[in-house]
């Protein structure tokens, strides 16, 4: 298909027939396949963290705390936090996976340049490991959400769509995260990221406390922020009622990881192929 | 039937050969044709011109820093050419430019640093390699072990990465290369850092991967691996062809045949014969010649041990053509 006829030699190209490598899904599968084996071959110690969080959380915040608050949209405290935190974890699962993880995958132990030299392109690394961190979310969520529903506060059975909106979180954040990695040389860096926007965003997004008593401008600030949108999200599945201004805290996660994993992708092959 | 198609494909094969003019065609893996890369104000690779045979061994010779990797890396598209230098790359047809999948898919590349996956087994490993190529599970299982054993790690088929010798993770690259059967296997000094053994097992493998037909492209620093498995063989120097050649014929035609290395000489000028080059190197006097009488009975003035009577090899040739100073 690509062939180069051009050369003029007095030897002729070898010709091995037809070539054919994987299709890009199988490319992507591949990749994405290649992170679940390495996350699950330490499936106790990493699958056990999920689990426990959300159980401190409602234990130490919601029952703790809330015993002083009252209610929220007319529901007690403790309903208000959990269906907040389902959300987070496939945030914060997602951005370590992405800015650490990819780091030392791209700087320490050169798992990139092992994978590119297989039939893979930067492009189908990127895409498969974006992938994986959306899975890691719908899996986090999931995590939190059984908590939850063993805590008994689960109301509707619309509940079980929330890790899906976990799935959207992790891919979000992943892509912004590689998007920071790709301007990253040096791995301390990323605390600049955790604490000048991750941290707040968990306590500024609707979580712990409501948008609706803070001023103006912060309500504004919130809205820019990517988790804002997902929160909103899982709580309409998580209560069971919806409003059409849901479309538009979809479409924004939506456009927001495609606008910055294509950034991340472009940057990042800058990186890799030199 | 399918023997009597197989005889008409080579008859035909055969006769196309023979019309095409006198000398046998030479079937061509590689050809690369005015390369150039710049990182800045920096020339990695200037004008560099070269044609790989199928089924051949194919090297690149050089100090640090001559160019050897990032040419090997502008062959699969790890690193891209100076487009708008014009130049041509082809690999078996494709240009890395536009077809680094295609040309990755039936290449294997063994790239100078470690970066077996740490996260999983030996196993493992090779098994999500293989997976990047889309090979059926039970065909990768397959092939699996018929590269570990290959490469004579069987026994290390459960080990993790960390567990493995430099030489072991090595010869694993090597195997993890070979999981996608390449046409052709670029290897990025494959032998650096590593005990004789091990070199020598390498060399081995490569010499019956030649064998079976894979086209094998590789730089070294190593005047020996160069001159042992490779067919022919480019001199590298700050980014350009100094000579091309194969090992023996750069020996016979650019270097005397025997070496004469004097030590403790004292730094004193000594008188050589006619037909007698001498170079210094340090505190040490070397002296070349064509003829060994007469370097012999030089030596037959020094004492055992104050000198080293030596053919030439591929080293001096080497170190004739690049200059005998650091070149970093």
């Amino acid at each position: 298909m690509n062939r180069t006829h051009t050369i003029n030699s007095a030897h002729k190209m070898a010709d091995l027939g037809p070539v054919r490598p994987p299709s890009f899904f199988q490319r992507i599968f591949s990749v994405w396949l290649r992170h679940v084996r390495v996350y699950t071959k330490h499936l106790i110690s990493n699958g056990f963290p999920p689990f426990v969080e959300p159980l401190m959380f409602l234990a130490g915040i919601g029952l703790g705390l809330g015993s002083y608050v009252g209610l929220i949209d007319g529901k007690p405290y403790i309903l208000f936090l959990a269906s907040g935190i389902i959300v987070p974890s496939a945030m914060f699962t997602a951005t370590y996976e992405c800015t650490f993880g990819s780091f030392i995958r791209l700087e320490f132990d050169k798992v990139y340049d092992g994978m590119i030299s297989a039939s893979l392109t930067v492009k189908d690394m990127f895409i498969g490991e974006i992938l994986f961190a959306g899975t890691k979310g719908f899996f986090f969520s999931g995590a939190v959400l059984t908590v939850v529903a063993g805590f008994g506060l689960v109301e509707s059975g619309m509940a079980v769509f929330t890790p899906f909106i976990g799935f959207i979180t992790g891919m979000m954040f992943a892509a912004l995260a590689l998007f920071v990695t790709s301007f990253v040389q040096n791995i301390n860096h990323f605390n600049f990221f955790f604490t000048g926007l991750i941290t707040p965003m968990f306590f500024f997004s609707g979580i712990v406390f409501p948008l609706d008593n803070l001023p103006e401008f912060a309500r504004w600030i919130a809205a820019v922020f990517p988790l804002m949108h997902a929160v909103r999200l899982v709580r309409a599945f998580f209560f069971n009622s919806f409003d059409p201004g849901l479309f538009f805290n979809l479409a924004y996660m939506i456009i927001f990881t495609f606008l910055f994993g294509s950034m991340a992708i472009k940057r990042l092959t800058r990186r890799i192929v030199n | 039937m399918c023997m009597a198609k197989k005889f008409l494909i080579s008859m035909r094969l055969q006769m196309k050969n023979k019309t095409s003019g006198g000398e046998r065609m030479k079937e061509l893996a590689i050809k690369a044709k005015n390369i150039h890369k710049t990182y800045g104000n920096l020339t990695a690779v200037n004008d560099l011109s070269f044609e790989v045979p199928r089924r051949s061994c194919f090297g690149f010779l050089g100090p640090n820093g001559a160019g050897k990797t990032t040419m090997m890396k502008m062959l699969f598209g790890k690193t891209e050419r100076d487009h708008f230098r014009g130049g041509e790359v082809s690999v078996f047809g494709y240009d890395p430019k536009k077809s680094g999948l295609e040309i990755k898919f039936f290449t294997g590349i063994v790239s100078q640093e470690d970066n077996l996956d740490q996260e999983l087994s030996v196993f493992q490993n090779l098994m999500i390699y293989s997976k990047f190529y889309a090979l059926p599970a039970k065909q990768a299982r397959h092939f699996i072990k018929n590269v570990l054993a290959f490469m004579e790690l069987s026994d290390k088929k459960d080990f993790q990465i960390r567990q493995l010798s430099g030489g072991m993770k090595r010869r694993l690259l090597i195997a993890r290369a070979l999981i996608n059967n390449p046409k052709l296997l670029i290897l990025d000094e494959p032998t650096t850092g590593l005990d004789p053994q091990v070199r020598h097992v390498i060399w081995d493998k490569l010499r019956d991967l030649k064998k079976q037909g894979v086209t094998i492209l590789l730089t070294t620093h190593y005047m020996e691996e160069a001159f042992q498995i490779c067919d022919d063989l480019i001199i590298m120097n700050k980014g350009g062809k100094v000579m091309q050649g194969p090992p023996a014929f750069l020996i016979d035609k650019h270097i005397e045949t025997y070496v004469l290395e004097l030590y403790h000489t004292g730094g004193k000028a000594f008188n050589a014969a006619d037909g007698v080059r001498t170079e210094f190197m340090n505190s040490r006097m070397l002296l070349y010649a064509d003829d060994f009488e007469k370097i012999k009975q030089i030596s037959d003035q020094f004492k055992a041990g104050d000198f080293i009577l030596r053919q030439s090899n591929l080293e001096d040739v080497f170190l004739k053509i690049t200059g005998r100073k650091l070149h970093e």
